[in-house]
């Protein structure tokens, strides 16, 4: 039980300071307000708020961005489940059965029950996180570079061909994130790479501008191309606000399942939210009694109990491979990655020997946002609801007019406008033509650590190229890699085959 | 009969140009700085073979309605289908407003360092307005404006070097 004793005497100890409380309150609330924004994801929430950073410590500052991460993961059930457009993929099941509900005059019980359930599911995956993550990096302090490259093809494999609908384009997602990631001074040899002679490509590109550029830019520039006529609507809040008894009876198991389901995947490689949410949404279909079950895609609360508390849990779940590894496996965790970075904090199993009240820190104070998050969005939630009637186009007005900020005060030049308008024009194109965008973003961030590591393990062993199938546990994490890329195309051949017999 | 080239075949090419721009720019990568045989031109020559290779297989593949995996035997044609669906789920483009709003981009990045940032921000604030089609104008200039010179104060105090019309003025 050493990690319960490090997360009370250093991890509460830190989290609890006046300064530290006011970072997780700031966090949390300006993470539910930004999330609330229809269209606006934690991603983009995460790196619109990056800047504004720069001058806290790095404890706070990534104990505020935690909270930013939370809330705008709670914000967003308040978009899909009022609003029906999901800021992001983990709340595309919570809008399914949620805004039926809110239709149907039980918007109240709607809110509640997500906002309960992400906040049990988000404290039982903290404490899961606190258990797990000392092993888990203490196991990771014995992998070389040799195993951690593996485990970061595994990352590439499994965020391009799991995600999505199309491996093909989430593999050029990747690619076109490695080439960005290209781009710059290579840290071994000092070679500048692909800058073309233009000075401000040295330092290479900056994350902040790709997220504001793909998420913000790519976004209302594909709102303004495409869905103008599309007006949305937004429930009202009425009957109410409070679950009935029945109402809990029909959530805690859905609410439990929900984490069972969330944490797990979370910490895989293959994280991200999607994936977790919809198998929450029909294992609580096909657990339902037949009475409940023609309530399905009517507004049936287990239905968005289940996926909020996987979508949490999920996320909860990120932050181990994030903390132990240093291996970013959704857009959000990249960013959270490149802040960690900033400071000049490289996370990893080291960083629990290294910067431990960081560590602790920021995982108490989990605890303590949840519990933030619990409050501002219940009694509160009557505000956030404010946020969704600002009109579409002075919305998208002022994201863009944050982004361009965050761009620009990274080096006062108008070369990383350029470079946001470039970016957001790919991302428009990608919007277009369904290419996912967390393969890129991950690609970008991995994809130099991944050189790295490569190059390091091929002057330990002599350039043998070898030893990544000699190491049992590379070996092993290749045949798994190998397995994602190769297994779901033969499943899906097999299907059509038998199919046409 | 000949097919109209789809707009992601369009991408395909890009996507295989990009690669062929990168290769040709590896060569100004100097090779010799590595050790075991693997140097800093070894890692992009990978992404470059890769970017070819992804961008071939995307102008090969045919468009299918049941998903981009699916097989078709031989003479079956849904593309006209997809087509269909597709404009149906998204609605026509409109380029002018794609045009308005990145002119507005634009223009903010050529005045941001001789008008301010209040000033930069308010027009671009506005011009994304208009290309989202706003029924206000009026209105979302003034708001825009307030926006932009909020922010700029918001951000003046918490340390962020803004540019200003005047050096050090309210603007």
């Amino acid at each position: 039980m050493e990690s319960l004793n490090a997360l009370f005497s250093l991890g509460f100890a830190t989290a609890l300071t006046p300064a530290n409380l006011l970072w997780a309150l700031l966090g949390c609330t300006l993470g539910t307000a930004i999330g609330v924004l229809p269209g606006v994801g934690p991603a983009v929430t995460v790196a619109l708020l990056l800047p504004v950073t720069q001058s806290v410590d790095p404890t706070g500052a990534l104990i505020m961005l935690a909270g930013v991460y939370y809330g705008a993961m709670f914000g967003g059930s308040t978009t899909s489940i009022l609003l029906n457009t999901p800021g992001e993929a983990g709340s595309i099941v919570s809008a399914l059965e949620g805004n039926k509900m809110a239709k149907a005059g039980r918007a109240g019980p709607a809110l509640s029950t997500a906002a309960i359930g992400s906040f049990v599911a988000g404290s039982i995956a903290t404490v899961l996180l606190t258990l797990l993550a000392p092993v888990i990096a203490g196991f990771a302090l014995q992998l070389g570079p040799v195993e951690t490259f593996a485990l970061m093809m595994l990352t590439f494999a499994a965020v391009s061909a799991v995600l999505g609908n199309s491996p093909l384009k989430g593999f050029i997602a990747l690619l076109l994130g490695l080439s960005m990631g290209l781009i710059g001074i290579e840290s071994q040899s000092g070679q500048s790479r692909f800058t073309f002679g233009l000075m401000p490509l040295i330092d290479g590109i900056d994350i902040v501008v790709v997220a504001m550029g793909l998420f913000a830019i790519g976004e209302t520039l594909y709102t303004a191309t495409y869905e103008n006529k599309i007006a949305g609507r937004i429930e009202s809040l009425k009957g109410s606000f409070w679950m009935s008894k029945d109402d809990w009876k029909r959530s805690w198991k859905p609410w439990l399942r929900g984490t069972a389901i969330g944490f797990p995947f979370g910490t895989l490689p293959a994280g991200g939210t999607e994936m977790p949410t919809f198998l929450s949404y029909s294992a609580e279909r096909k657990l339902a009694n037949p009475e409940t079950q023609k309530q399905f895609g009517k507004g049936a609360i287990e239905g968005v109990a289940g996926p909020e508390a996987a979508n949490n849990a999920a996320v909860t779940g990120t932050l181990v491979p994030l903390l132990t590894l240093g291996i970013p496996t959704s857009a959000t965790a990249a960013i959270m990655l490149s802040a960690f970075q900033q400071y000049n904090i490289v996370p990893g199993p080291l960083l629990f020997d290294t910067n431990p009240e960081l560590v602790w820190g920021l995982i108490a104070s989990l605890y303590i946002g949840n519990v933030m998050l619990l409050v501002l969005n219940l009694p509160l939630v009557g505000l956030w609801v404010q946020f969704l009637k600002v009109p579409r186009p002075l919305l998208y007005g002022g994201i863009v007019v944050l982004a361009t900020m965050g761009a620009y005060a990274l080096r006062q030049s108008w070369f990383d406008l350029m470079l946001l308008y470039i970016i957001g024009v790919l991302g428009f194109m990608m919007r277009r033509f369904d290419f996912p965008v967390v393969p890129l973003v991950v690609g970008l961030i991995v994809g130099p650590m991944a050189e790295k590591h490569f190059r390091r393990a091929m002057s330990i062993h002599q350039g043998d190229l070898t030893v990544f199938l000699t190491h049992p546990i590379s070996l092993a994490i290749l045949i798994v890699t190998a397995a994602i890329l190769i297994v779901p195309p033969l499943m899906k051949r097999r299907q059509k085959m038998l199919q046409a017999a | 009969m000949i097919k109209r080239v789809s707009g992601e075949q369009w991408l395909a090419f890009g996507i295989i140009l990009l690669g062929l721009f990168m290769a040709w720019q590896l060569q100004d990568i100097p090779n010799d700085a590595g050790y075991a045989g693997i140097g800093p031109r070894f890692f992009p020559s990978l992404v470059v073979t890769g970017l070819i290779v992804a961008g071939g297989a995307l102008l090969m593949q045919r468009r299918h309605s049941n998903g981009p995996d699916t097989i078709l035997s031989d003479g079956e044609n849904d593309a006209a289908e997809v087509e269909a669906e597709d404009e149906f789920a998204r609605g026509d483009a409109d380029w002018r407003m794609f045009a308005i709003a990145s002119g507005s981009l634009i223009a903010h990045m050529a005045l941001i360092g001789l008008v301010g940032f209040t000033l930069a921000g308010t027009l671009l604030c506005f011009g994304i307005c208009r290309a989202l089609d706003t029924r206000r104008p009026t209105l979302d200039l003034v708001l825009s404006f307030v926006l932009a010179l909020g922010l700029f104060h918001l951000f003046k105090t918490l340390g962020l070097n803004l540019p200003a019309l005047i050096p050090g003025g309210v603007l």
